[in-house]
């Protein structure tokens, strides 16, 4: 399956030429939102993590499907 | 014991042209910023007068910590009745007014009256007293061009508070202007029609003059030292820094465009195919690249250490406008179908000039485009439209009096407003918990009354909402009391006690860790009176009619909060 991925403000990154902030990623069946983490090679904590799929926030744990429209953005939980 | 040392509120009064410096009545003195002039106008100022007569008063409040440049804590509250809601308004600003306001010994400033003559006066404050200066020669002139010719002939030391011709002509999205440490006028107190009611008492600028003044006195300052470094280390240490100091607020288009809630087209929808050419990401890239005066980090006041700010430089590296923060991109770009930053920073450069609130007069352009008045994306006639403001037309002055009227005059009932003031880049049927901060807020619809975005929830689900937005609105009404920027509470969010802290080494008060709630909740208990007493129920506490049956793509959601969790927002009154 294929997933659009959106790296915001500090995990955008420059090996990627042109399009550095948006990616495609090929997945095996059954992969998780933490297997994107992992890819990237995202080192920080998933509680400085807003992560978003589809629109919602999500878990490290949710399982991913073909087409689905990852965030992931550096923040940190707390409401103000 | 004096438990504000020695500070005194200064009231002038417009009608008498006459200075009195009075000592903080018993009940003011634990109150600060945004709470304080809460209790100011509820005292005194009868919340059914004309918000444009004599019997208004606009109060300038600097938070209780404003003074010891203690980062980003120097922040002024300015407020009155609202001619936009016609209910109580505070507007907050960073700047340097409330430093120099500090320095003098105000705790607030309080004008009131109103000349009988059509005149326009610059009020000069120092510790000789006040001076009523004439300036009519002033009358007309851009905000700009106003505080370039007063520093001239004030010099260069003083701090301004200023309006320009939006607020000389009363309309309602007419907002006040204050220097930034650069002398950029700049840090607006945008919302709500503060600066219609400046001008309505004939004052086009202010001037705070704060020589041979000094730092308000600290009563324990070993302690006090203490408290700021654990908050410097605190906010030091937080991760949120290095974002908002690199992208600044601009960083919130495409998480805002993430979670299906970036205004768009007039709020009918919440995504916007171009976001990556108004995001914080690309605006920070061709900054770098411009250079020139472009600058992607910038402090707003002195002391400051986060530096969210920016100044926004054209092709030839030339400022165009500084700073261009994500409100302006969200309601004159996506809003307006505008993917160009550069004629989005030439907007903002027009309404702050103008001296009008760039949230207002995005929202009304918005409905304008709506009612076919012009093309969505058409930029150049935006900002044509935007002249029709300067030269006093009706449809500029129809504009500048804000989306709701705009909305009624042409006849478009999709609004984006709550309490007749337009709400900010956050779409509320995509993020609820901000949804029913605009409702509820005694404010009218404003981000900056309780932004939910930042918390860890499922933003389209409606359970759970009210209970959230009641913690930020009470923490954010703290916040306001204390002069803290919205990002010093990151900060303060991870080091809680350096709050009690350093209030108690200021004051030589023995407050607990929960003052910032307790300030909080006062302030909003005493908004709401006040709306109360001017009429407000229930019904004002709701979201435009259209988002609750309209669904928003892309995610389809329309707000659903239930009306009895609305109510139930304020349940501890
Ligand atoms: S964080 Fe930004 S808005 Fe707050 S005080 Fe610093 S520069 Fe000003």
């Amino acid at each position: 399956m294929v997933v659009e991925v959106h790296l915001h403000t500090t995990l955008q990154r420059v090996e990627m030429g042109r399009d550095r902030r948006r990616l495609l990623m090929e997945l095996p069946p059954g992969s998780t939102l933490g297997d994107v983490l992992s890819q990237l090679e995202i080192k920080l904590e998933p509680e400085h993590l807003l992560l978003v799929i589809n629109g919602r926030s999500a878990e490290p744990e949710q399982p991913l499907s073909d087409g689905d429209i990852i965030h992931l953005i550096p923040a940190i939980s707390g409401g103000s | 014991m004096d438990p504000i040392g020695g500070m005194k509120i200064w009231r002038v009064n417009l009608s008498r042209q006459s200075l009195d410096i009075e000592d903080v009545p018993e009940t003011w003195q634990y109150l600060g910023g945004r709470s304080l002039l809460a209790r100011v106008l509820l005292d005194e100022v009868p919340p059914t007068c004309e918000p444009l007569g004599p019997l208004n008063k606009l109060v300038f409040a600097p938070g209780l910590l404003v003074g010891h440049m203690l980062s980003s804590c120097d922040r002024i509250s300015v407020g009155a009745k609202s001619p936009l809601t016609g209910g109580i308004k505070e507007s907050n600003a960073g700047g340097s007014t409330g430093l120099h306001m500090t320095n003098m010994g105000m705790r607030a400033l309080i004008l009131e009256g109103q000349p009988t003559q059509p005149e326009w006066w610059v009020v000069h404050l120092s510790l000789q007293g006040a001076r009523f200066d004439p300036a009519d020669d002033l009358a007309g002139l851009g905000v700009y061009e106003t505080a370039r010719v007063l520093l001239e002939r004030y010099g260069k030391k003083v701090a301004i508070a200023l309006i320009g011709p939006g607020g000389e002509m009363r309309l309602a999205s007419a907002g006040i202007q204050n220097l930034d440490k650069d002398r950029v006028p700049a840090r607006i107190n945008a919302r709500g029609g503060m600066g219609a009611v400046l001008g309505s008492k004939g004052v086009k600028a202010i001037i705070f003059d704060d020589a041979s003044g000094k730092k308000p006195p600290i009563t324990h300052p070993d302690a006090f030292k203490q408290a700021q470094k654990a908050y410097n280390q605190a906010l030091m240490g937080h991760p949120q820094i290095a974002i908002y100091r690199d992208y600044g607020t601009a960083g919130n288009a495409r998480m805002c465009d993430g979670f299906g809630g970036l205004p768009t087209r007039n709020f009918s929808s919440g995504h916007f195919e171009q976001v990556e050419q108004i995001s914080g990401e690309y605006m920070r890239e061709i900054l770098l690249a411009r250079g020139g005066e472009s600058e992607p980090t910038h402090a707003c006041m002195l002391g400051c250490t986060i530096r969210c700010s920016n100044i926004f430089g054209g092709e030839d590296g030339k400022a165009i406008v500084s700073p261009l923060e994500y409100e302006t991109i969200g309601l004159m770009g996506s809003n307006l179908e505008i993917a160009s930053l550069d004629t989005i920073a030439r907007m903002n450069w027009q309404v702050n000039d103008l001296g009008l609130d760039s949230i207002e007069v995005g929202a009304a352009l918005g409905v304008a485009a709506e009612a076919g008045l012009f093309a969505f994306g058409d930029g150049e006639r935006a900002l044509e439209l935007l002249d029709e403001i300067r030269r006093g037309t009706p449809l500029g002055r129809l504009l500048g009096s804000g989306a709701g009227m705009t909305g009624k005059v042409l006849g478009v009932t999709r609004v984006p407003v709550v309490k007749n003031q337009a709400m900010s880049a956050y779409e509320p049927r995509a993020i609820k918990g901000t949804g029913v901060t605009y409702a509820t807020s005694p404010q009218g619809a404003d981000h900056t009354a309780g932004l939910t975005i930042r918390a860890k929830v499922d933003h389209l689900d409606p359970i759970g909402q009210a209970s959230l937005s009641r913690t930020v609105q009470i923490n954010v009404a703290g916040y306001d009391s204390l002069g803290a920027c919205t990002f010093a509470g990151f900060g303060f969010a991870a080091a809680p006690e350096s709050i009690r802290d350093l209030l108690n080494a200021r004051y030589d008060w023995q407050v607990g860790t929960d003052i910032l709630q307790v300030l909080g909740r006062e302030a909003l208990r005493l908004e709401r009176e006040f709306n109360r007493q001017a009429g407000f129920t229930a019904a004002d506490d709701r979201l435009p009619e259209f988002m609750i049956h309209e669904p928003l793509p892309p995610h389809d959601a329309v707000f659903d909060v239930p009306d009895e969790d609305l109510d139930e927002v304020f349940n501890w009154l």
